[in-house]
C-alpha cells in the first residue's frame, strides 16, 4: 500500500483515452452554463438582450467594480470569512472527534446517537425559526458572527461527523493497534494517526461546510439583521432585487461571490493531490 | 509512521483549536453596537423582495433628511427576507422599532398576539383622522382599536401599448365584452393580447383574478361574499372568473398556458413596449418599469380602467404594506412622531413623485404632486375619488383571509389545467373561507356606504 | 479492544494521554476506557447539536398539536392537525413528487458521480482542472443557478431554440411551464448542480482503498468493469452508503430549485412538502399546520435512517 493506484496503472500502460473522453463530455455539461454566466459578465445590458448566450463581441470589465461597490463586497467579504472560518474549524475539530468514537472506539449507544443527529437533520429549518431565534435572543446572540457560526456547526455537523467517519471506517488499523499496545490514549491516537491519514476526508469536509454556510440564506438574513453584519448572499440578494434587469451587473457580482470558495478550492485540492502523487497513505 | 506528517498535523489541530477560542472572543466582542451618540435609535426593516430600488430612495430622500433635522436617528436598512425576519423577530421579543408587514391580516395577526400597539391615542394626538381617508383607519383596526397604518395605497389599471393601438386603429375597451372581443382581432393580427406571466411570482395570478372578480361580479358582490352574506359558489361568481379561464386557454396571456408559466417579467414588459403584446392588466407598481421599457422601446403606453361588465368606473383598492409600533420598542413615543413625519402629505408627496412609490392613504395636496407623471397623477387621484365614496373593489391580497387568498391564486392553475372544474374550485374556496371566517382570521372590511 | 486496554492499563503511565483519567482501579480504567472516553469525544458537538435542535424540535413537537398563526398564542387541538394531514389531497401530491425526486436523486447523481470519480481516479494530467470545472456547479448559489438555467431553458433564446437553427428541433418548448415535465426539469437543473458533490466525496474516498488491491486484481486479469465492482464499490461503500442516505434525506426536504424555479406550480405539478411547509409557515399563518407537515416529513426520513441502522445491526460495515 505504498504506491498509489494511478501510478500502477501507468506503469502498466492502461490506456486513459476513454477516460479523459467521457470526462471530456462531462465537463462540457458542468461547464458549459458557467461559461455563459462569465460570458455574460463582460457584456453591456444591451449586449446580452441581442446576444444572451454567446462570446461577448464588446468586451466591458465595468460590471465588476461596479458590482464591488454596490455589493458592498469589501464588508460582506470579511463576515461571510469569519462565518466560514469559525464554523469549518468548529465542525472538523468538534465533528472529527465524535467521528473518531464512532468509527474507531465502538462508541456504546451509537445507533441512538446515529438516530438522533439524522431524524435531526430532517427536521426542515424553517420550524426552527422560532423558538431558535427566542433562546438566541436570551443568550445574546443574535446579531452575532459566533451565534450563528454555533447555529451552522449544529445543524453541518450530522453530514460532517457522518462523513468523517465513513473514511475513518475505511482506515487500516495497523497503526492504531500499534499505538494502542504502546499505551497512547485516544486523544493521542486521533490527533496522531486517524486524522493525518484521514485528511483527505478532512479536507473535503471543510470544503463542503465552508460552502454551504457561504451561500446559506435563511439563516443569515434572520440572525444577522444589522447592516454592518450581512453577509455575501444577504448583500448579493439586495443587489439581484436593485438590478434584476442588468445581468451583466449580477453575473459579474455572482463569479465575485464564488472566486473565494475556489479559491479555497484549489488550495485544499492541490494539497489534496500533492498528497496521493507523493505516495498515497502516509505509512 | 511519517513523523514529520505527524508533528505537522499535530500543529495545524493546536493551531486550530487556539483559532477556535481567538474567534469565540472576536464574536463576543463584536455584539451589538450601542446605539448612536446618546440619542434614540429608531431601527426599520425595509423589505426588498420585490426590488430594492424604492427602499433605496426611501433611505436616500426621506429618512436621511428626517434624520438631518438631528431629532432622534431612524437607522433604516434593506432586508432581503424582512418579513420572515420581523415575524421571527418579534415572536422572540426582538425586532424592530417600526414594524413593516405585507398586508392587513398580517397586522391583525400581530395585534391579536400583543407584539404591537394600539395607536387611538397617538392619532389623536397628530390629528389623523383629519389626513387620513376614513378607510384606511378602519381597515388598521384590530377589534375596537387601531393598530396599524395602511401604506402604499395601489389599484390596478389596463395599461396598453398606445403607439400599437393607433397603428392599427384599435380603441382601448371599456366593457369586459368589448375587450374580449378586441383580444381577438388583436390575436388575429399577430400580437399577443396580453403580455402577462407568473415565473417569477406566482401570485400574480390573483391579480386577475381580483379584477374579474370585482368588475364582472362587481365590488358589492364580493363585499357580500367577504362579510359571509353569501358563499363563493354564489353563481355571480362562477361567471365573473369564466372569461379568465377563456383568455387563458385561448393563449391569450403570452401566447399560452406554457408561456405563461415561464417568461419572466422583463421579457413579458418588453414584449409590451415593442409592441409584441398590446395589453397589460397590472398594479400601479407597473408604472417605473413601464416608463423604462417603453423609452428603450421608444413607444408609448397609457392606461383605461379595468373594462367592467356594464362600462362603469371601477378600481380596486390595495395595500402595499401596514406600519406599527413594537410594542417591545423602548422609543414608541419617537417612532410616532417619526411616523407623524413619514406620513404628511409633504412627505408622501417626495415618496410618490421622487421614488415612484404608492402613496399613504393621505390626502395630498395636487401642488404638490406637481412633475409627477401625467398618467400616473391621474390614476391616484381617479382612485382617490372612488375610495372616498367607499365605491372601491377588493384587492385578494387586502381584503381576504390568507388562506383563501392562496388557495385562490394557486388552484385557479387546475382550472386552467382542466384538472379540475369552476365549480370544485369555488366549493373549495368557500370551504377554506368558511373556516377562516369562523376563527376570525379575516382581515377588517370596512362597511359599504 | 480488549487486549489493547489491558496492555494500555499494565504498561504505561497512561494519564499523561488520556482525558483527564482520575487514578482508578484497573477495571474502572477498562469501563472508563471504554464507555466514558468514546462519549467524552461525542459530547462537546452533541450540546451544541442540542441547543440549536433538540429544543426547537421539541418545540415544534408541540406545535403541531395546536392550532397556531406563527405570531401568537398556540392553540392546544390535539391530533387534529395530523387528522387533517391525511386527508389533504396536496399532501399527498407533495409527498408523490418527493418520492419520484427522491427516485431520481439516488439514481442519476449517485451514478454519474461513481462514474465519474473512478474514471477520474487514475488519471494524473488535467486532474486538478477536471476536478474544479465538474465540481464548480456546486459552488454557486441556487439564486444563480436558477437564473442561468431559466434563460438557458428559455424557448426562444435559449439552447433549445440555438440547437433549432441547428436543425436539432423539439426542445425549444417551455419545459417548467408543462406539468408533465416541471418536475424532471428542476430535478436536472437541481442535479446539474448537486452530482459535482457526490464525485468529490467519492474520489476522496475512494483515496483510501490501498492501491495494491488493483494491482492484485490486474495480475488477475480483470477488467475495468470487474474492478469498479470488486474493488471500488466495497473499497467506499462506508460513505457510498451514507452518502445515499443523506441523499434521500435530502429528497424529503428540497426546497431551493423548485421555490425559486416554480414555487410548486403550475397547477401543483412541483408542489413537495418543504414547499407547503414553508407556505403554511409564512404566507397562510398556519404554522401549526406546518409543523405537523414537518414532523411528519422528518418521520418519513426517520423511516429510512432505521432501514440503514437495522443494516448496520445486521453486520454491514456502513
Amino acid at each position: 500500500m505504498n504506491r498509489p493506484f494511478r501510478a500502477g496503472a501507468a506503469r502498466r500502460g492502461i490506456s486513459l483515452i476513454p477516460n479523459h473522453v467521457i470526462l471530456m463530455l462531462l465537463v462540457l455539461f458542468a461547464m458549459g452554463p458557467v461559461v455563459v454566466l462569465l460570458f455574460n459578465s463582460f457584456k453591456t445590458q444591451a449586449e446580452i438582450g441581442r446576444n444572451p448566450l454567446g462570446i461577448p463581441t464588446d468586451i466591458v470589465f465595468s460590471n465588476f467594480p461596479e458590482a464591488w461597490d454596490v455589493g458592498n463586497f469589501s464588508t460582506t467579504l470579511r463576515n461571510s470569512g469569519e462565518l466560514v472560518v469559525v464554523t469549518v474549524i468548529g465542525v472538523l475539530v468538534l465533528g472529527g472527534m465524535a467521528a473518531y468514537s464512532l468509527a474507531k472506539m465502538n462508541l456504546p449507544g451509537a445507533n441512538i446517537l446515529t438516530l438522533y443527529l439524522l431524524v435531526g437533520s430532517a427536521l426542515p429549518i424553517q420550524l426552527f425559526l422560532v423558538p431558535l431565534f427566542f433562546l438566541w435572543q436570551r443568550l445574546g446572540l443574535v446579531n452575532n458572527i459566533l451565534g450563528l457560526s454555533l447555529i451552522y456547526i449544529a445543524i453541518n455537523s450530522p453530514l460532517a461527523v457522518f462523513l468523517l467517519r465513513s473514511y475513518m471506517v475505511q482506515l487500516p488499523s495497523d497503526f492504531e493497534d500499534a499505538a494502542r499496545v504502546d499505551g497512547a490514549g485516544e486523544w493521542r491516537i486521533f490527533v496522531q494517526i486517524v486524522v493525518p491519514l484521514a485528511w483527505p476526508g478532512f479536507l473535503t469536509v471543510g470544503l463542503v461546510v465552508a460552502l454551504s454556510v457561504w451561500n446559506e440564506f435563511l439563516l443569515a438574513t434572520v440572525f444577522l439583521t444589522d447592516q454592518d453584519k450581512f453577509t455575501v448572499v444577504t448583500s448579493y440578494f439586495n443587489f439581484t432585487t436593485r438590478f434584476s434587469r442588468d445581468w451583466g451587473l449580477t453575473s459579474a457580482g455572482a463569479i465575485m461571490m464564488i472566486l473565494p470558495i475556489v479559491i479555497l478550492f484549489l488550495a485544499l485540492q492541490r494539497r489534496f493531490i500533492e498528497g496521493l502523487t507523493s505516495g498515497g497513505l502516509k505509512g | 509512521m511519517n513523523l514529520a506528517f505527524v508533528a505537522r498535523s499535530r500543529l495545524i489541530v493546536s493551531l486550530m483549536l487556539v483559532a477556535v477560542v481567538l474567534s469565540g472572543i472576536g464574536g463576543f466582542a463584536t455584539v451589538r453596537p450601542a446605539t448612536a451618540q446618546g440619542g434614540p435609535e429608531l431601527t426599520m426593516w425595509l423589505d426588498v423582495t420585490g426590488g430594492s430600488t424604492v427602499a433605496d430612495c426611501i433611505v436616500n430622500d426621506v429618512i436621511s433628511a428626517y434624520n438631518a433635522q438631528g431629532g432622534p436617528q431612524v437607522n433604516a436598512t434593506l432586508q432581503p427576507n424582512g418579513w420572515t425576519a420581523t415575524q421571527t423577530a418579534l415572536a422572540g421579543g426582538a425586532g424592530p422599532d417600526i414594524v413593516i408587514t405585507p398586508g392587513p391580516s398580517f397586522a391583525n395577526e400581530l395585534a391579536r398576539a400583543g407584539q404591537i400597539i394600539p395607536l387611538d391615542a397617538i392619532a389623536q394626538q397628530y390629528d389623523w383622522p383629519a389626513t387620513f381617508a376614513p378607510w384606511s383607519l378602519e381597515l388598521g383596526r384590530s377589534g375596537e382599536q387601531l393598530f396599524s397604518i395602511p401604506n402604499e395605497v395601489e389599484t390596478l389599471v389596463l395599461y396598453y401599448n398606445k403607439t400599437l393601438f393607433e397603428t392599427n386603429g384599435w380603441t382601448p375597451p371599456t366593457t369586459i365584452d368589448e375587450m374580449m372581443a378586441l383580444s381577438q382581432t388583436v390575436s388575429d393580427a399577430g400580437v399577443i393580447p396580453f403580455a402577462h406571466a407568473n415565473a417569477e411570482w406566482r401570485p400574480a395570478n390573483e391579480w386577475f383574478i381580483g379584477e374579474f372578480l370585482n368588475h364582472i361580479a362587481g365590488p358589492e358582490v364580493i363585499y357580500q361574499a367577504l362579510t359571509g352574506a353569501i358563499p363563493w359558489t354564489d353563481p355571480q361568481i362562477a361567471a365573473a372568473l369564466e372569461p379568465l379561464t377563456q383568455l387563458q386557454t385561448n393563449g391569450w396571456f403570452m401566447g399560452g398556458l406554457d408561456r405563461y408559466y415561464t417568461t419572466t417579467m422583463a421579457d413579458a414588459s418588453s414584449a409590451f413596449a415593442y409592441g409584441e403584446a398590446a395589453m397589460k392588466i397590472e398594479g400601479t407598481w407597473f408604472q417605473a418599469d413601464a416608463d423604462t421599457y417603453f423609452d428603450e422601446a421608444g413607444q408609448e403606453w397609457d392606461w383605461v380602467p379595468m373594462p367592467s361588465a356594464d362600462g362603469s368606473e371601477i378600481y380596486s383598492l390595495g395595500i402595499g404594506s401596514t406600519y406599527s409600533i413594537n410594542a417591545n420598542s423602548q422609543y414608541q413615543a419617537e417612532t410616532a412622531e417619526f411616523f407623524n413625519f413619514y406620513f404628511s402629505p409633504a412627505t408622501q408627496a417626495t415618496l410618490v413623485a421622487t421614488c415612484g412609490l404608492a402613496p399613504a392613504p393621505v390626502t395630498i395636496p395636487a401642488e404638490n404632486l406637481a412633475g409627477l407623471d401625467e398618467r400616473m397623477a391621474r390614476i391616484i387621484d381617479r382612485l382617490a375619488t372612488a375610495a372616498a365614496a367607499n365605491n372601491y373593489g377588493y384587492t385578494t391580497w387586502t381584503f381576504f383571509p390568507p388562506r383563501t387568498e392562496v388557495y385562490l391564486y394557486e388552484e385557479i392553475e387546475k382550472v386552467w389545467a382542466g384538472d379540475i372544474t369552476m365549480d370544485e374550485y369555488l366549493a373549495g374556496a368557500q370551504a377554506i373561507f368558511a373556516e377562516e371566517f369562523a376563527a376570525g382570521g379575516n382581515p377588517p372590511v370596512p362597511a359599504r356606504s | 479492544m480488549t487486549s489493547h486496554a489491558d496492555a494500555a492499563g499494565a504498561r504505561v503511565p497512561t494519564s499523561r494521554y488520556l482525558v483527564a483519567t482520575p487514578r482508578l482501579r484497573f477495571w474502572q480504567r477498562v469501563t472508563w476506557r471504554r464507555r466514558v472516553v468514546p462519549w467524552l469525544f461525542v459530547l462537546p458537538i452533541l450540546l451544541i447539536n442540542v441547543a440549536v435542535v433538540f429544543g426547537p424540535a421539541v418545540a415544534s413537537v408541540y406545535y403541531s398539536m395546536t392550532e397556531w398563526s406563527g405570531i401568537g398564542e398556540a392553540k392546544w387541538i390535539g391530533l387534529d392537525n395530523f387528522r387533517r394531514l391525511f386527508t389533504d389531497d396536496s399532501f399527498y401530491r407533495a409527498f408523490r413528487n418527493n418520492l419520484i425526486w427522491l427516485a431520481m436523486f439516488l439514481t442519476i447523481p449517485v451514478a454519474m458521480g461513481l462514474v465519474a470519480a473512478s474514471l477520474l481516479m487514475p488519471v494524473r494530467r488535467g486532474a486538478m482542472l477536471y476536478r474544479l470545472s465538474l465540481f464548480l456547479p456546486y459552488v454557486f448559489p441556487s439564486v444563480i443557478v436558477a437564473s442561468i438555467w431559466r434563460s438557458l431553458l428559455n424557448p426562444d433564446r435559449g439552447i433549445g431554440a440555438t440547437l433549432s437553427d441547428w436543425g436539432i428541433g423539439g426542445l425549444d418548448r417551455a419545459f417548467l411551464g408543462d406539468t408533465d415535465t416541471v418536475l424532471p426539469t428542476i430535478a436536472f437543473v437541481d442535479n446539474w448542480h448537486f452530482w459535482g458533490f457526490l464525485m468529490l466525496l467519492f474520489l476522496a474516498s475512494m483515496q483510501n482503498i490501498p492501491a495494491d488491491l488493483y494491482e492484485a486484481a490486474r495480475l488477475d486479469g480483470a477488467n475495468r468493469w470487474q474492478e469498479f465492482r470488486d474493488i471500488t464499490i466495497p473499497g467506499i461503500r462506508p460513505t457510498l452508503v451514507f452518502m445515499i442516505l443523506m441523499t434521500s434525506i435530502w429528497s424529503f426536504l428540497t426546497f431551493d430549485y423548485i421555490w425559486v424555479l416554480t414555487q410548486g406550480g403550475p397547477a401543483g405539478a412541483s408542489e413537495v412538502l418543504s414547499v407547503l411547509v414553508f407556505k403554511a409557515a409564512f404566507t397562510q399563518l398556519e404554522a401549526g399546520y406546518a409543523s405537523a407537515m414537518g414532523l411528519t416529513m422528518s418521520l418519513l426520513a426517520g423511516l429510512i435512517i432505521g432501514i440503514f441502522i437495522v443494516l448496520r445491526k445486521r453486520g454491514w460495515e456502513i
